[in-house]
């Protein structure tokens, strides 16, 4: 294909024509984004300076007229928020494969083939639906899959408890965020439609979501304590109220305090701090009237 | 028992929390900032007892699960909570139910320092912008890495050891003085409690109502085996192993449809 172009752009000099995008241009642009990430956030571009900071090299590259890379510089400097990795790495990767598509057209003088809205468009359009896939992925599942693990190493005051969840979900992250990359470089736009509606990535997301419900459950079992210390005496005989819901269902008192908390959530939205303030309200005056 | 931090304990503890804060070690930073259990290490270290900060930080982090932060805003800052929290516990001798009542204001406090940097960066943008337009690699360097790394030091340092160094001393005492009667029992049930809305958060957060089974499931398992002791990597394996299995059959369902 490119045999085919350079025969075309005859009128067009060597100095203008735009130098090819290596995988090596590509990890170290990613390497950029994961490490520029939330450095740069501000409330009104959020952290579109680190995608510019990330795609430099690559801009570079591409672009040898100084007014056209100018303009690709300061197109970049545009709103933008997302997701490290799921939005992050395939947005980096198909950002890339536009602009290129872009200093293409520009050197062959066609320059409205691929216009510098149609780019940012892209860019705002995905990042949204990729995010939201991204946070409940990593931060969400795979972060607390980890974190699962450990929790019963620190609790028996292991360092381990802390180095395994971290060093773990930085490298997995870091690997699977380049393959998104290469992603969104090789396949263009139709990487985001691979990754939101792909058969493949659908069932790991399934998968990584029921380990991370079944993860939850073991934890809850063990680490939310939640028991009564209500006991009395009846004509000599002492009842002790945990150990009557004992002998109904172990585990029962700690379980509707989840799925309690989980109903409210359900019902008024993710409203953190007032289900923070209500629980600690609802379990301080129970526990100082002596029923917990 | 010595309420007293030293200098270089405080300054080295308000250091790491201002690096993970400025997120000035890349998208490592995010579990840093989400989860307390690095804190807690570095504290441990810093202050010479990894086993107590191990076993405090792993009751904060239950209360702390599910936290996501959508958009980069979270209601609070685990990391910020811990770097106070663990010291306290540390120095005080609380029991770790207990410190999650020192961490759960602190770490509400972190998160306005947290956004406060967001607005600082505000100004950092116009800089930036100004960059892009001439090309300057350099410039944009300093304005998108360097400046903001500088800024969100500046303001993190200085506000985590004043917290340290004056105040974990006093809420220790305070705290070590109460320890053991009414409110400290009200204190301990709040705490074991808390680990429920993190618990509960994450439900939401992985979502699909459908899958509430799985942690059931899961529940009364570790319930019935409890005397087993069987510990959470052979756990993970029968979740991973059930994860397949659901994949499979639903998998298979589709097709044959």
């Amino acid at each position: 294909m490119d045999d085919k172009e350079n025969t075309v752009k005859t009128d067009v000099t060597l100095a203008d024509s735009p130098e090819k995008i290596t995988d090596k241009d590509l990890r170290k642009s990613w390497f950029r984004w994961w490490y520029a990430n939330e450095i740069p956030h501000s409330y009104d571009r959020m952290i579109a300076a680190s995608l510019l900071w990330a795609i430099t090299p690559i801009l570079r590259k591409l672009y040898k007229k100084k007014e056209d890379l100018k303009e690709a510089y300061m197109r970049h400097t545009q709103f933008y928020n997302t997701q490290a990795v799921w939005g992050g790495g395939t947005i980096l990767g198909i950002t890339t494969s536009l602009e290129e598509a872009r200093a293409k057209a520009l050197a062959e003088g066609k320059g409205e083939a691929v216009s510098g809205d149609v780019i940012n468009s892209t860019k705002v359009g995905l990042m949204g639906p990729l995010a939201g896939i991204g946070d409940a992925i990593d931060s969400g599942t795979v972060q607390y899959i980890l974190i699962a693990i450990a929790l019963p190493w620190a609790k028996g005051g292991s360092a381990l408890g802390a180095l395994f969840p971290w060093l773990m979900f930085v490298a997995v992250t870091y690997i699977y965020g380049f393959y998104f990359t290469k992603l969104g470089y090789k396949l263009g736009r139709s990487a985001a439609t691979e990754i939101i509606g792909g058969k493949n990535i659908r069932k790991i997301i399934d998968g990584l979501s029921v380990l991370g419900l079944f993860m939850m459950g073991i934890l809850a079992s063990s680490y939310v304590k939640v028991s009564s210390s209500l006991k009395w005496t009846i004509s000599g005989k002492e009842f002790v109220l945990q150990d009557i819901f004992n002998s109904i269902l172990p585990g029962l008192l700690p379980l509707v305090t989840v799925l309690g908390v989980y109903w409210y959530f359900n019902k008024k939205g993710l409203k953190i701090t007032q289900a923070l303030l209500g629980l600690s309200i609802i379990l301080g005056v129970l526990a100082g009237v002596g029923i917990l | 028992m010595e309420h007293s931090i030293t200098v270089a304990q405080a300054l080295i503890i308000a250091l790491w929390v201002a690096l993970v804060e400025s997120r000035a070690l890349g998208y490592a930073t995010l579990n840093l900032r989400f989860s307390p259990l690095m804190t807690g290490l570095v504290v441990g270290l810093v202050m010479g007892d990894v086993p107590t900060a191990m076993i405090a930080t792993a009751s904060i982090q239950l209360i702390y699960m599910g936290m996501i932060a959508p958009g980069g805003a979270m209601p609070s800052e685990p990391a910020v909570a811990t770097a106070i929290a663990v010291p306290v516990a540390i120095l005080g001798g609380l029991k770790p139910t207990e410190a999650i009542a020192v961490a759960v204001p602190v770490g509400l406090l972190g998160s306005y320092l947290y956004q406060f940097r967001f607005f600082l960066n505000t100004f950092i943008t116009r800089l930036t912008d100004k960059y892009a337009a001439q090309l300057n690699d350099k410039g944009l360097n300093f304005s998108i890495i360097i400046l903001p790394t500088i800024i969100s030091f500046a303001l993190f340092t200085p506000a985590m050891f004043i917290a340290l160094y004056y105040g974990t001393p006093v809420i220790a005492k305070f705290t070590a003085t109460l320890s053991g009667g009414r409110i400290f029992h009200i204190l301990d049930v709040i705490g074991g409690g808390l680990a429920a809305l993190g618990i509960a958060l994450i439900l939401q957060v992985i979502g699909k109502k459908k899958y509430l089974v799985f942690f059931l499931l899961a529940y009364f398992v570790s319930v019935m085996l409890q005397p087993l002791k069987i510990n959470t990597v052979t756990f993970a394996i029968v979740g991973a192993i059930v994860a397949y299995l659901y994949i499979l059959v639903t998998g298979e369902k589709t097709e044959t449809n």
